[in-house]
């Protein structure tokens, strides 16, 4: 077992922690060791008398982890590149925060000897974190203050120097603590979603920069080297692990899923936009992409580098967009400019934004625009219509500065919406802006956003795989018929991949038996099928239960109205709303929840200890 | 109106998408056939110069390919039950194996 590094940033203390077997062993690491953490500190602050919901998301009381996991950093693990981030709560949601994030730091981090970052308290003035092989320090960062993610990168890499040296910071939308702000590292990865930016920002903490020559060992090296050979072979072997992503990355779905009627554009006034093929892979691939980037120690692939030689959107390098990024800034704006989606995308990433968040929320503002509902003053001439490229690659770095417009779309859509006196325009779940598939056209996304533990996500359980890409098995997405149960399947085993942790993209190959074949050789543990999913299974219902501590039930399980009440205007679901509460009920019932809340005797079964 | 041309009655599109593209030489093209599925490659496949599309979309056995992802009007022919029956205007779509998220 590996080592925790504890960081309390008000009183300057550096403890080392060994981490858990036992806990381990519930929870594997990554999400679920977070999941488990953070747990223990809400229990804490119970104990102190102070409530859940009385902890301040941007106050020194809100606990901020990163965690890798069993499979973080072991070379010939399938898409072991990547990390997990945790809040107790977010300053967007309000409910826990939660992210993931590829690119080299997760696997530097524990070669620079930990498994597991936790972050408490707030600094008296910038500073960063510098942990290099096991010796961690707290130094001043003011230089580095009012910085962008890029120079704040570099400048830090250059500093420490080595091999294995990778850097995570916020940018100036963290600092400004902008609620849609993400946690940036190597450059162009994000932990994107819930804002856990601020929080770092709150903290005054702008990076922490990792550098190591750490060996990582596996508990059974025979048994691993067949395992992974195994592995990878089946992911080289598989269509789209083999040859869909590398060659196309996400963006490749842009026509198909706007092929399928389920491509929100406008703001979700529809699921077809008649432009998609200007802003689709096929295009990018043609245009702006000049070559791969992966995150370490991946076969797949996927990350995008891109240029954009000429023209007021001109950008010499950038990485993406991806395909939630091209939809957010492009499709839900109704933008068609591709090279001005590239700069959004560009600007996001160097101020430290999420794009899902920051297209859904300008795309927001865009309808309240139209519908009359901002004055003019408040705009002070930036024109958010439908389609305005410009206005929209302007909104995105007014919101990293607050400046403008851009202090009221720094909220997020949900605050927007309500600040404008139309909440119902925000396309939010629990207040967290959902991604690019309309679920009145994938009824098993529906049901999925709604359930989401942090709010309206994809990743928490993608059944967009089986309802529209058929991997590993075809579901009609216009029925509700079994669809509980497949958010349900794909929540659960999500939990094992991001506290495993590695790339969601390798499940389009790989089924809970090779992760458990995988783990067993890494760990030492003779992990089953079964048992691991009932690690995710635990893992989803304990962060369950945190999410009731903070004021979240069975009334906040919901979609936006639009959704429920709206049916889409054209194509292969045309007429087709979310039948939310038939889905709702089977999904209580399966989890064995009550209104949102796991049952006693479900905690027990699951051998959760409150 | 000749035999030929009764059976040969209606107009569909034929849309393919990522490395089809290339291999292929086209994105849409429109096409007079029978109203199947294998109508429409086939007469696809002669408009295009380029027989090897037909096993782009069916296997050895004239079955649709389980690795391909195929779309009538937005539909995917997995969840069609029954058979096809293709009309003037009808859009198919055929992709590759594709993914993201
Ligand atoms: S598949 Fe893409 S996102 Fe996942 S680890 Fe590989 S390069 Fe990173």
């Amino acid at each position: 077992m590996g080592k925790i590094l504890k960081v309390d940033l008000s009183t300057e203390s550096i403890k080392v922690e060994k981490t858990s077997e036992e806990v381990a062993r519930k929870y594997l690491g990554g999400k679920g060791y977070a999941v488990y953490l953070i747990y223990q500190y809400l229990k804490e602050y119970e104990a102190k008398g102070i409530a859940p919901r009385d902890i301040d998301p941007l106050g020194p009381e809100n606990v901020l982890i990163f965690a890798t996991g069993p499979a973080t950093g072991v070379a010939g693990f399938p898409s072991p590149g990547r990390y997990h981030v945790m809040a107790i709560r977010s300053p967007l949601t309000g409910s826990i925060g939660s992210a993931n994030s590829g690119g080299d730091w997760g696997p530097f981090l524990k070669f620079a000897g930990y498994d597991i970052v936790i972050i408490e308290g707030a600094a008296d003035r910038p500073v960063y974190l510098s942990i290099v092989d096991g010796e961690a320090e707290i130094l001043d960062a003011s230089d580095l203050w009012g910085k962008n993610v890029f120079d704040t990168c570099r400048i830090l890499k250059k500093k420490v120097g080595g091999k294995n040296t990778s850097v995570a910071c916020i940018g100036p939308a963290g600092e400004n603590l902008v609620y849609i702000s993400c946690i940036m590292n190597d450059e162009h990865r994000a932990a994107g979603r819930t804002g856990l930016g601020a929080v770092m920002g709150s903290k005054l903490l702008k990076a922490i920069v990792v550098s190591g020559e750490q060996k990582v060992e596996v508990a059974r090296p025979d048994e691993y080297k067949k395992a992974s050979k195994e592995a990878l072979e089946k992911m080289r072997k598989h269509p789209v692990t083999g040859e869909g992503l590398p060659t196309y990355g996400t963006a490749i779905l842009v026509n198909i899923i706007n092929n399928g009627g389920l491509f929100p554009y406008k703001n979700w006034q529809t699921a077809i936009n008649p432009d998609a093929e200007a802003i689709s892979g096929e295009t990018l691939e043609k245009t702006y992409l000049i070559k791969r980037r992966p995150c370490w120690g991946c076969t797949i692939a996927c990350g995008r580098v891109t240029k954009v030689e000429k023209g007021p959107y001109q950008i010499l390098y950038s990485e993406g967009p991806e395909y939630e990024s091209i939809w957010a800034l492009g499709s839900a704006t109704g933008v068609k400019e591709l090279d001005a989606i590239v700069k959004a995308n560009h600007y996001c990433d160097e101020f430290g934004m999420d794009t899902i968040s920051m297209g859904s929320t300008i795309a927001a503002a865009m309808e309240l625009v139209e519908r009359g509902l901002i004055p003019e003053e408040e705009l002070q001439g930036l024109d958010l219509k439908f389609g305005n490229a410009a206005a929209m690659v302007e909104a995105v770095w007014r919101t990293a500065y607050k400046s403008g417009f851009g202090k009221y779309l720094a909220m997020g859509s949900k605050r927007l919406c309500e600040v404008f006196g139309a909440p119902e325009y925000s396309m939010s779940v629990k207040g967290l802006e959902m991604p690019a598939y309309d679920p009145r056209g994938a009824k098993g996304i529906g049901i999925e956003y709604a359930t989401a533990n942090r709010g309206g996500c994809h990743v928490t359980g993608y059944t967009i795989s089986v309802e529209v890409l058929g991997v590993p098995t075809k579901a009609d997405p216009l029925v509700t018929e079994n669809k509980a149960q497949l958010a349900i399947a794909t929540q659960n085993f999500a939990c094992v991949v991001n506290s495993t942790v590695n790339c969601l993209f390798t499940t389009f190959a790989l089924g809970a038996k090779d992760y458990a074949q995988l783990l067993s050789a890494v760990t030492g543990w003779d992990l089953d099928t079964e048992e691991l999913l009932r690690i995710g299974e635990r893992i989803y219902n304990l962060e369950r239960v945190m999410l009731n501590k903070l004021g979240f039930d069975g009334k906040d399980d919901v979609l936006p109205k639009r959704l429920l009440t709206e049916p889409l205007p054209e194509g292969p679901a045309k007429g087709h709303v979310v039948e939310l509460d038939v889905m709702k009920e089977e999904y209580y019932k399966l989890r064995g929840w009550v209104d949102g809340r796991p049952t006693p005797e479900k905690l027990k079964e699951l051998e959760i200890e409150l | 109106m000749l035999v030929w041309e009764m059976q040969q009655s209606v107009v569909v599109t034929l849309k393919v998408f990522a490395t089809l593209r290339k291999k292929y030489g086209f994105r849409e093209i429109e096409v007079r056939c029978d109203g199947t599925l294998r109508g429409l490659v086939e007469e696809a496949a002669k408009a295009v110069g380029n027989p090897e599309l037909v096993y782009e979309v069916f296997d050895k056995d004239g079955k649709p390919r389980d690795d391909r992802i195929i779309m009538i009007n937005g539909r995917n022919l997995k969840d069609l039950k029954g058979r096809v029956e293709l009309k003037t205007g009808d859009v198919v779509a055929v992709f590759p194996p594709i993914a993201g998220g």
